[in-house]
């Protein structure tokens, strides 16, 4: 059906929210508005990762980035609420565009370790300039929600509508850029950049591309998160950078489709946790259960699930329809560089 | 004048902490070719083996090459289990590239979490075995203490014998080879996984000593939370980058030039901005001289 | 979709409504509190009592009675001093645990961010005296932020401002250091600036201000040891956390500072046991250090509630040494059961704050400042005693006795206080 009527099923999907809405608690209502964050966070890094094939370990810095902007935006412009997300957006694609320029020379490790040197740096900032506010840091407010919905209308909701509202959007427009010319794209140039270039796509050019669409996401969710909680480093500290690696593996870093398992996990994790620790009653399952749960997961997941739940599904799906012998390859080996026609 | 060989002496005592986790990060990068993430994460373990040895046997010279021995077990047992299966399982399609990294970084969360259950999340402390207070001149105190002294001279010692084994024993060649061109090596008769389990174990070792000698050259304090120990995992990279992930040398020149950075930072100017100073000497020197200042042109991107 | 119908179905509440309940968080037989603060991290030293011994005291009372006839509960939540935790912490003890009130929450910023989003204001929740010197919270109706002035309208405070302490800290250094040269070493977060403004607000300036980011501490102290000597400081006043003072004290037994400076330390990092659970090699060092208190000593075993404090203490938590901390705890626990017990057996949130505004000033406490409660004014205890260090850490007056002396958070003097506190209820009930 997604394939076929994807805007109806979108819009059915955000039907189905606004009805669980309002049947459903503050607390999980609020913790459905987290899912929607971490959904666009992890939509981005499945962007980056999995379709452009470069590695960011900080993509909290850039969801920090567009927080800042966006609290900072409201605070001394009085900015209306839709407007500070385009301000996030933006920053934080204009930080990305420059990390990815600094990262177009950089593969694998070095990627890696840079983007997680940002991690930890950036947040730092904050402690400098007292118009960020440090450690305390500052508070997004996006104001009570509209009287036209009425008197018992919870902040909380208003958070939860915003939140989905934003993200179902996303979703809806990055899956449509990833089926382009510039989805292939990417593809093309994480499997093998010198072919591409030679079919005429400018590889820097690419990944730089990659790089600002993705933190532009990851700005946006920044703002979001800022605005469930507040726009302090704690919030933007290394363990979010890891959570959303941890939940772009968990949902298939290959493919969209999967980017609910991941959200829906990073959220329902702490949950089960807590309630495991009531039924036993120790402080110290509740303190580090949860990091230890979504830790196995992660290295389970990438031993033996690599791609992706989704990813080996549709593998299964289709060893099944065709014959069983694998399809033809071809690989080409000089030095210890190898093409090969398998994916 | 005082404070600048304050500064000087505050950066080379840091820089022989960041050295010896930076060697054992280019240990893991020359025998397997992967960036262990979690290497902060076992350095952190094995301090607090320390700090039980400490607490059961009393004497601390014994304790540490204690721990670095079970350091270094522990860090061949994780190659031997994850890093084989990672191998075997995802060597296809773009996860290939980060899974080893997604790996160790899920790695750092177990341990984490393990040591929060064991130990739980108050300081404990490593008593340290010699004196943390300056060495005095007269009136005034340097910020040398016999404690530091003794980590740099530790570290210089073990610098020198890492290189020589690797570059002047037989199984020092075989190290290198089963990194740079396994297939060849195996060729050459020479037990490739097995080699690659002891460059980890050669790597755990000396992250284990800087673990330990990182608390006890700071207050002795030790937690899961230590931020001692993110700065460790990134300092330590940094470093390793810096000096080139190829050279050994390298990772202690590297260690070095960051170590007298930072510290010029923190007294000069402030001390919040020591991690954003170190991000952008790591993107300047990727920038300039992406091998690094002591590392030679091949192999940066593999 | 199967995930999202999961949570749907756990919404179904887990307790069944209690027909004598008056609100949330109370029953016919019980009242649960909760409380968020530092049990870990880079604040916890010293403070992770705090809970424990608010529990100690809570059993206590919940062993000869009760409050009217209810039990107390407290779920404790870790927030490591960072604000964003406690926010979560917050939304968790108010939405899941559904606790009738917050009681203690500790540190300046993980109070204002729950106040403000955590919106207790709008949900009517009670924050019991908060942990905080923040000078914000005094008036209900005026928090400073745009567009919810009444966003502290629920919460009271219980120490003294920061902006006090400044104040009578500037008069007894003026007095006592009039010409020497100053240095401040200070939290550069709405704690210390609170501070500062206290400081300006009595007209005195230092030479060297030192600003450390919370956190930064650790590195940072080589850093104020080397200015410190460079500025040649002969009173060096830290406004800071116990791991500030602890910082500072290690960097200046290594730079070799001691001899040199006067130490003051603000009653916020000028816990002794506290420094002595992380170096005790570090607490004679304080010796002649100067330290500010505004309840009686925790050594003073004169003092009738110091007395009833350490025999419960010592019963509930035998391994754990009595000091600063343990009577913060105490005393706010206190301070909390004295209130809920003025309320009556109808115990609603509104009632309790009522309570608080109207007969707070006359409820019975430890404290030697009076308390200044009001329908606008949520400010608890009022002034301070300067003490000096002893060589085991001990704080004891100077002059022998408590010289109060008590201000307010704005422009007015600094006055010595003829305070008298009254009585201490029989059994300290």
């Amino acid at each position: 059906m997604l394939k076929k009527h994807p805007i109806i099923t979108f819009l059915f999907f955000g039907f189905v929210l606004f009805l669980i809405s309002n049947r459903l608690d503050e607390l999980r209502v609020y913790q459905g508005a987290t899912v929607a964050v971490y959904a666009i966070g992890i939509a981005s890094l499945i962007l980056l990762i999995g379709y452009s094939g470069q590695v960011s370990l900080g993509h909290g810095a850039l969801l920090a980035i567009g927080g800042y902007a966006a609290a900072l935006a409201r605070i001394h412009y009085e900015s209306p609420v839709w407007l500070t997300f385009v301000v996030a957006v933006l920053a934080a694609a204009i930080g990305g565009a420059l990390l990815g320029l600094a990262a177009a020379r950089l593969s694998g490790p070095y990627l890696a370790g840079t983007t997680l040197a940002l991690a930890i740096g950036l947040p730092s900032i904050a402690n400098q300039f007292l118009i960020l506010g440090g450690e305390q840091g500052l508070i997004f407010d996006v104001g009570p929600p509209p009287s036209s919905l009425g008197e018992d209308f919870t902040q909380y909701k208003w958070f939860f509508w915003i939140s989905w509202t934003v993200a179902l959007i996303t979703l809806y427009w990055l899956r449509n850029i990833l089926n382009s010319r510039y989805g292939r794209g990417w593809r093309a140039v994480r499997s093998n950049d010198v072919a591409a270039e030679l079919a005429g796509i400018h590889a820097g050019r690419n990944k730089v591309l990659a790089f600002t669409i993705s933190a532009g996401l990851a700005g946006l969710a920044g703002a979001l998160l800022g605005m469930l909680l507040i726009v302090s480093p704690g919030v933007y500290s290394l363990a979010l950078s890891f959570s959303l690696a941890t939940g772009a593996v968990l949902s298939g870093v290959t493919t969209l489709g999967g980017v609910m398992i991941g959200a829906v996990t990073l959220v329902a994790i702490p949950e089960i946790a807590l309630a495991i620790a009531d039924r036993y009653g120790s402080e110290t399952i509740t303190t580090n259960l949860p990091g230890l749960l979504v830790s196995a997961l992660l290295i389970l997941t990438v031993l033996f699930v690599p791609n992706g739940p989704v990813e080996q599904l549709h593998a299964k799906r289709a060893k099944k329809g065709h014959s069983s012998h694998s399809p033809v390859e071809i690989s080409v080996r000089v030095g210890h560089k190898t093409w090969s026609t398998k994916k | 004048m005082k404070q600048f060989l304050d500064m000087v002496l505050i950066g080379i005592s840091a820089a022989s902490i960041y050295s010896l986790m930076a060697i054992s990060m280019v240990l893991v990068w020359r025998s397997t070719r992967v960036v262990n993430f979690a290497q902060a994460g076992m350095a952190l373990l094995s301090a607090y083996f320390g700090y039980e040895l400490v607490g059961r046997i009393g004497n601390f010279w014994i304790a540490l090459p204690l721990a670095m021995i079970l350091g270094a077990a522990f860090s061949a047992f994780i190659e031997f289990v994850l890093m084989r299966t990672l191998q075997k399982h995802s060597n296809q399609g773009p996860i290939a590239a980060i899974a080893p990294i997604i790996a160790t970084l899920g790695l750092l969360g177990v341990i984490h979490a393990v040591i929060g259950f064991i130990w739980g999340h108050a300081d404990v402390q490593i008593q340290a075995p010699l004196s943390n207070v300056g060495f005095k001149f007269g009136e005034t105190t340097i910020v040398m203490s016999p404690m530091s002294l003794f980590v740099l001279l530790f570290v210089i010692a073990l610098m020198i014998f890492v290189s020589i084994i690797f570059q002047k024993t037989n199984i020092g060649l075989a190290l290198r080879a089963s990194a740079f061109a396994p297939e060849i090596a195996q060729l050459a008769g020479i037990r490739v996984s097995g080699i690659r389990t002891l460059g980890w174990a050669i790597a755990g070792a000396a992250g284990a000593a800087a673990g330990i000698l990182q608390t006890v050259n700071g207050t002795g304090a030790l937690s899961p939370e230590s931020l001692e120990f993110s700065l460790l995992l990134v300092f330590g990279f940094i470093a390793a980058v810096i000096g080139g992930l190829e050279s050994l040398p390298g990772a202690v020149l590297g260690a070095l030039i960051l170590g007298l950075v930072l510290a010029a930072v923190q007294i000069y100017i402030s001390g919040s901005l020591v991690f954003i100073v170190a991000f952008l000497l790591l993107l300047l020197v990727l920038i300039l001289r992406p091998q690094g200042f002591l590392g030679s042109k091949a192999g940066r991107r593999a | 979709m199967l995930a999202i119908a999961a949570l749907t179905v756990s919404t179904v509440p887990a307790q069944a409504l209690n027909p004598k309940a008056s609100d949330t968080g109370v029953t016919a037989t019980t009242i649960k509190l909760g409380i968020t603060s530092p049990l870990n991290g880079i604040a916890a030293p010293g403070y992770k009592k705090i809970p424990d011994a608010m529990k100690a005291y809570f059993d206590y009372v919940n062993a000869n009675g009760g409050v009217n006839g209810r039990k107390i509960t407290l779920v404790s939540e870790d927030d490591r001093y960072i604000p964003a935790t406690a926010v979560a912490n917050a939304n968790k003890l108010i939405l899941r645990d559904k606790v009738f009130a917050l009681v203690g929450t500790l540190g300046t910023a993980s109070t204002k961010a729950i106040s403000e989003r955590a919106q207790l204001s709008k949900r009517g929740v009670p924050s019991l005296f908060v942990n905080t010197g923040f000078s914000g919270f005094a008036n209900p109706t005026q928090s400073g932020i745009k567009g919810n002035p009444l966003a502290y309208s629920t919460t009271f405070a219980i120490l003294p401002s920061y902006q006090m302490e400044a104040k009578i800290m500037a008069k007894f250094i003026k007095d006592k250091y009039d010409g020497k040269k100053l240095a401040l070493i200070y939290q550069d977060d709405d704690f210390g600036r609170d501070a500062l403004a206290g400081f300006k607000t009595a007209g005195l300036t230092f030479d060297t201000y030192l600003p450390y980011a919370s956190g930064s501490q650790a590195s940072a102290a080589a850093g104020w040891v080397s200015k410190i000597l460079a500025a040649k400081s002969d009173v060096t006043v830290m406004f800071g956390v116990s791991s500030a003072t602890t910082a500072l004290l290690n960097a200046a037994f290594r730079g070799g500072l001691f001899g040199k400076t006067q130490f003051v330390l603000g009653s916020v990092g000028g816990d002794a046991t506290t420094i002595a659970n992380t170096s005790p090699a570090l607490v004679p060092l304080l010796n002649g250090a100067k330290g500010f208190s505004f309840a009686p000593a925790p050594t003073d075993t004169s003092d009738e509630y110091i007395k009833l404090f350490q025999s419960i203490y010592s019963a509930a938590q035998p391994k754990e040494t009595f000091d600063n901390n343990v009577v913060a705890g105490m005393s706010n626990a206190f301070l909390v059961v004295q209130a809920l017990k003025a309320t009556g057996a109808n115990l609603t949130r509104k009632g309790l704050i009522q309570t608080i505004e109207t007969k707070g000033s006359t409820l019975a406490h430890p404290f030697l400042s009076p308390l200044g409660y009001s329908k606008t004014s949520h400010v608890g205890a009022q002034g301070y005693w300067v003490g000096t260090y002893g060589p085991t850490g001990a704080l004891t007056p100077d002059g022998g006795k408590y010289t109060v002396y008590t201000t307010d958070s704005g422009t007015g003097p600094v006055v010595e206080s003829t305070y008298k506190r009254p009585a201490m209820p029989a059994k300290g009930l």
